[in-house]
């Protein structure tokens, strides 16, 4: 698929939002993959032409960074913490059964194209561990079970929605939303929970703190 | 305690000169390397500390012309007061620093070890039939630092093998020890970041982009800095053992950047050159056109002597044909035109010098076997034969702003290019003055200077005084190419700029030997070191050298150019003597062919079957560069001396040859370097009042769409045949125009000139409206052959046709 002229204005754009162009370099790659589904060599070099570097830089970025892919990932990614908590946890076992399931290995698509199957590294989810990530949206406390299952649904076409809230659109969406983060759908849903602050309570109750750091106060923010 | 430095070398062509010494004073701080108390510059690298003291700390990824990355790690050494062993390679020496190699260090030695032993897990035990092997730097330093034996079992890693980076530049993954040389020179050095460090992590691999090959014109320097077997070329893969050559040191014959090099030769041929270090010039690095293009030293061969009879050539002896060569030209004898080819050692040019001075007594000789002007010649015989030094590598690289006209450093001397890039990152503002801001001048930082071609004269003379301004700071550089002699004025806009902002000017001729022949005298009207023919006392003086008297020699200057061509193909000349010319590298080569047709005698010195050897009465062969020594003079003015690499070849030089010539017409001429260079020597250059510079009026760019052009660096070159590999990393024959005029022609254009048509695929780029860009001389686009054209020809642009 060739790279159209629009989205070579789209490139520009996301290159004029940093000093210096090749800074936008990594939403770049996240857009021409919205578009493809992958990223060519193509959309490399679109990137590298709009970012001001060769190439070659540009494909080494594409090729180091593991969000980027170079096959047709299919409508839906489906990812599953396998990093130490989660694994523990029945990581290992989701992802032996949604391999069993979907006929595949890690890192690679289902032949009929609907899913991407790929073991990947901490989510900074360990509170909801084992978790599952669809389309990079979390599905927390998964079970083998319940990870078929969600499996089993969206290759019926029903609607899932993610653990916290919103709902599962597919692949190419989700790499639209990572080249403009702007778009409002990032913090959709609950992204912190009473969970995930269970030891920020725990500790403000007790009044405890690191030597030399005041002690915690009202939490604000969200989990990092 | 100071540190010197050398200023840049003399400025006779006979003898390096010895240099001025200048004291400069550095900041010193005290370390301690291996218990040795020492004082270093602030700033130096611990592994450099350790090579003055005569330790060699073991490296891959350290080169001393590029970044520090300390990305190997084999250079661990012990620092007091840190918790872990670091790379000397990265680690800069404060005041009082105390630093441990392996060789009093336990913990550096171990660190060492065990790097190499985790370098070696998937490097291949392939060394028997590695390039590399024998002269490896991981062979080496796993030998002298690691373990004796590995204690790895497992599968090593495998890849496919090898894989082209480019046609010329092959790698083998499985051997490459991540150390990044390759990937650092394409950035820092070249400007070429076609190479890089792909799947960082477990499969970490170099690789390019999928649909871009590392078609850099410098990319052979990566095969010789890769310090392990990875990286090799097509050209040498597989020819020979390192330990089965001879290495010669030599000078490379292409261009006048003046290169170094070494000559690697088994069993009687050439099998490989590297780049050689010479840090006045070239520093470590070599274009892919000096290293790779050698193979037409043994191909195309004229093996004997050859007469014409009965209209055809047929063998002759030596005595035979020098005999009919003296003959003819005796009887020619004052009525002889000399074209002495652009790749001439200095000493053959003298010889051509003397020869038609002497044997011949005629001025009419020219060495530029290309686009020459009477402008051009009186500029070069005016400010530059035989004159000092006016600016080398180094200025350039301290000067302030560089204007180079008529001169694409990348096509035309890519050391040039290498030294002003350099510069130009360490903030020199580089100016061209030219039709087209190529990608070249991008990676100089460049800016246009906007001249249509033939308007140069007049974009200097209105330069902005802001350029000015730059071009007045002390130690600014003006660069002057060959193709100033296509644009009328600008040699004299040129001169007058210099003596008006006082900025060194020099000239960089594209080919090796054209700055020694102007030196030698091999152009009408100059005598050797830059002597006016018209100077009685210069006359006087050269005529002593060579044993005649001074009222024996033309006194009027010859001709030159287009001229001394007409004449000889209107019958005004009866005889041409022609050594190592290419017909079609002429302006207008239909001249250039009926000068030749036409004379009734001709003498042809040549190595390779030639135009002019099929048309010549008597076929002198002579040696190439690697069967003679001699000296190619630089741009710069520095003499680049080189030995025979062949003591057995059975060929003689063109000096040689003349002599034997002319002692058969009752002359004499010194046969041997040995005693050119002691003539020349002797001679020096002239310190009397110089030819009259020249004082052309600008001229005007043609109306309508004219052509921009010069000889990319990889092209249809005759010294270029038989490296197909090479020839494949050649840029593509495009036609460039700027953005609007590629909207309306499309994919293809045809470009009709007066002597004919070529049609090229379009490219869009940064060229002047109304100016279309090709190559002078690629495959697919020869401009005066094809086209009738030179730069600044008016030429008609049709949309489409077949590509």
């Amino acid at each position: 698929m060739a790279i159209s002229e629009s989205t070579r204005e789209q490139l520009q754009q996301l290159a004029a939002r940093y000093p210096r162009p090749r800074s936008g370099l990594m939403p770049m790659l996240h857009l021409v993959q919205s578009l493809e589904g992958e990223v060519t060599p193509e959309g490399i070099t679109a990137c590298a032409d709009a970012a001001g570097v060769s190439a070659a830089e540009a494909t080494a970025v594409a090729s180091f960074y593991t969000m980027y892919k170079r096959r047709q990932v299919g409508q839906h990614h489906i990812g599953v913490c396998v990093n130490t908590m989660c694994g523990l946890l029945g990581g290992d076992a989701v992802y032996e059964a949604l391999s069993e399931r979907l006929g595949v290995g890690h890192d690679a698509p289902t032949d009929d194209g609907q899913f991407w199957l790929e073991r990947i590294e901490c989510q900074a989810a360990c509170t909801h561990a084992p978790v599952m990530t669809v389309d990079w949206e979390y599905m927390d406390d998964v079970t083998p079970a319940a990870a078929v299952e969600i499996v089993d649904r969206l290759e019926r076409g029903e609607t899932v929605l993610s653990t916290r809230g919103p709902a599962i659109r597919d692949f190419r969406a989700t790499e639209q939303t990572l080249a403009y983060p702007e778009d409002g759908l990032a913090a959709e849903g609950t992204p912190v929970d009473d969970k995930m602050l269970v030891g920020l309570r725990i500790a403000k109750e007790g009044g405890m703190a690191a030597p030399g750091v005041p002690a915690p106060s009202a939490p604000t923010g969200q989990e990092g | 305690m100071t540190v010197t430095n050398n200023a840049p070398s003399g400025p006779s062509p006979d003898v390096a000169g010895a240099g001025t010494d200048v004291e400069v004073a550095v900041d010193l701080i005290t370390v301690v390397v291996d218990g040795v108390e020492m004082r270093v510059p602030k700033g130096t690298l611990a592994i450099r500390a350790a090579e003055q003291l005569g330790i060699e700390v073991p490296r891959f990824c350290d080169h001393p012309l590029l970044d520090p990355v300390a990305a190997c790690r084999a250079c661990l050494i012990e620092v007091e007061g840190m918790p872990k062993p670091q790379p000397a390679c990265a680690q800069v020496l404060s005041d009082g620093m105390e630093v441990r190699t392996q060789y009093s260090s336990e913990v550096a030695r171990v660190a060492q070890e065990g790097v190499m032993e985790f370098l070696l897990l998937n490097h291949p035990l392939d060394c028997p039939v590695c390039d590399k092997g024998g002269e490896c730097p991981l062979q080496n330093q796993a030998m002298s630092v690691g373990r004796p034996e590995s204690r790895f079992t497992g599968a090593k890693r495998e890849f496919e093998k090898p894989i082209n980076v480019s046609a010329q530049v092959l790698l083998d993954r499985e051997r490459c020890v991540s150390c990044a040389r390759c990937t650092r020179f394409a950035e820092q050095i070249a400007g070429d970041p076609m190479i890089e460090l792909l799947e960082r992590g477990a499969k970490q691999q170099v690789g390019t982009a999928a649909d871009e090959p590392f078609d850099s014109y410098f990319s052979g320097n990566t095969v010789q800095i890769c310090p392990v077997g990875a990286l090799t070329s097509a050209s040498y893969r597989f020819r020979s053992r390192p330990f089965d050559l001879v290495s010669v040191p030599t000078a490379c014959e292409h261009c006048a950047s003046g290169c170094s090099l070494r000559t690697d030769y088994r069993r009687g041929v050439v099998t490989r050159r590297l780049a050689w270090d010479d840090p006045d010039v070239n520093e470590e690095w070599n274009c892919d056109k000096g290293r790779f293009a050698f193979a037409y030293l043994n191909q195309g061969r004229i093996e004997s002597p050859m007469i014409r009879e009965h209209g055809s050539l047929r063998v002759a002896s030596w005595p035979e044909a020098i005999d009919a060569a003296a003959r003819g030209l005796a009887t020619a004898r004052g009525s002889v035109g000399v074209l002495v080819g652009g790749r001439s050692t200095v000493e053959d040019a003298y010889a051509y010098s003397r020869f038609a001075r002497t044997a011949l007594a005629t001025d009419h000789i020219d060495f530029r076997a290309r686009q020459g002007s009477a402008e051009e010649a009186a500029f070069l015989s005016s400010k530059v034969a035989g004159a000092p030094v006016s600016a080398a590598y180094d200025d350039l690289e301290s000067a302030p702003a560089v204007l180079l006209v008529s001169l694409e450093p990348e096509d035309e001397s890519p050391i040039v290019f290498l030294r002003l890039r350099k510069a130009a990152r360490a903030g020199t503002q580089v100016l061209s003055v030219g039709a087209t801001a190529t990608r070249s001048l991008g990676k100089m930082s460049g800016r246009l200077v906007s001249a249509r071609p033939g308007d140069e004269a007049n974009a200097l003379r209105s330069l902005d005084d802001e350029t000015r301004a730059l071009l007045g700071q002390p130690g600014a550089v003006i660069l002057v190419g060959e193709r100033i002699a296509g644009s009328v004025g600008a040699a004299s806009a040129v001169l007058e700029l210099a003596r008006e902002t006082g900025a060194a000017l020099a000239w960089v001729p594209r080919r090796s030997g054209e700055r020694g022949a102007l030196d030698a005298g091999a152009l009408a009207g100059l005598l050797p070191g830059g002597r006016p023919l018209t100077d009685e006392q210069a006359r006087r003086d050269v005529a002593a050298a060579w044993g005649v008297e001074a009222a024996d020699l033309p006194s009027e200057p010859g001709l030159i150019g287009a001229d001394l061509l007409e004449a000889a193909r209107d019958g005004r000349l009866s005889a041409l003597v022609v050594g190592g010319v290419e017909l079609a590298d002429f302006a207008d080569p239909g001249l250039a062919v009926a000068a030749v047709e036409n004379a009734d005698f001709v003498v042809s010195l040549e190595n390779h079957h030639s135009a002019v050897t099929e048309l010549a009465d008597v076929v002198l062969p002579v040696a190439v560069v690697t069967e003679k020594s001699g000296t190619f003079v630089n741009w710069e003015g520095r003499p680049r001396p080189f030995g025979q690499v062949f003591r057995d070849a059975l060929t003689m030089s063109d000096a040689r040859v003349l002599a034997m010539v002319a002692e058969a017409m009752g002359s004499s001429l010194p046969a041997d370097v040995a005693s050119i260079r002691k003539e020349m020597g002797a001679l020096g250059p002239w310190t009397g009042a110089r030819t009259p510079a020249p004082d052309t009026a600008p001229g005007a760019s043609a109306d309508g769409v004219v052509i921009a052009s010069w000889r990319q660096l990889l092209d249809s070159g005759l010294m270029q045949e038989g490296e197909p590999h090479l020839a494949a990393t050649a840029r593509p024959t495009v036609a460039i125009v700027s953005a609007s005029m590629a909207a309306a022609l499309g994919e293809t254009v045809t470009i009709s000139g007066p002597a004919g048509s070529v049609t090229l695929p379009v490219v869009t780029g940064d060229v002047l409206d109304r100016v279309v860009w090709v190559p002078t001389n690629s495959p697919g686009c020869h401009i005066h052959a094809d086209l009738g054209a030179v730069p600044g020809t008016p030429v008609q642009l049709s949309a489409g046709g077949a590509a």
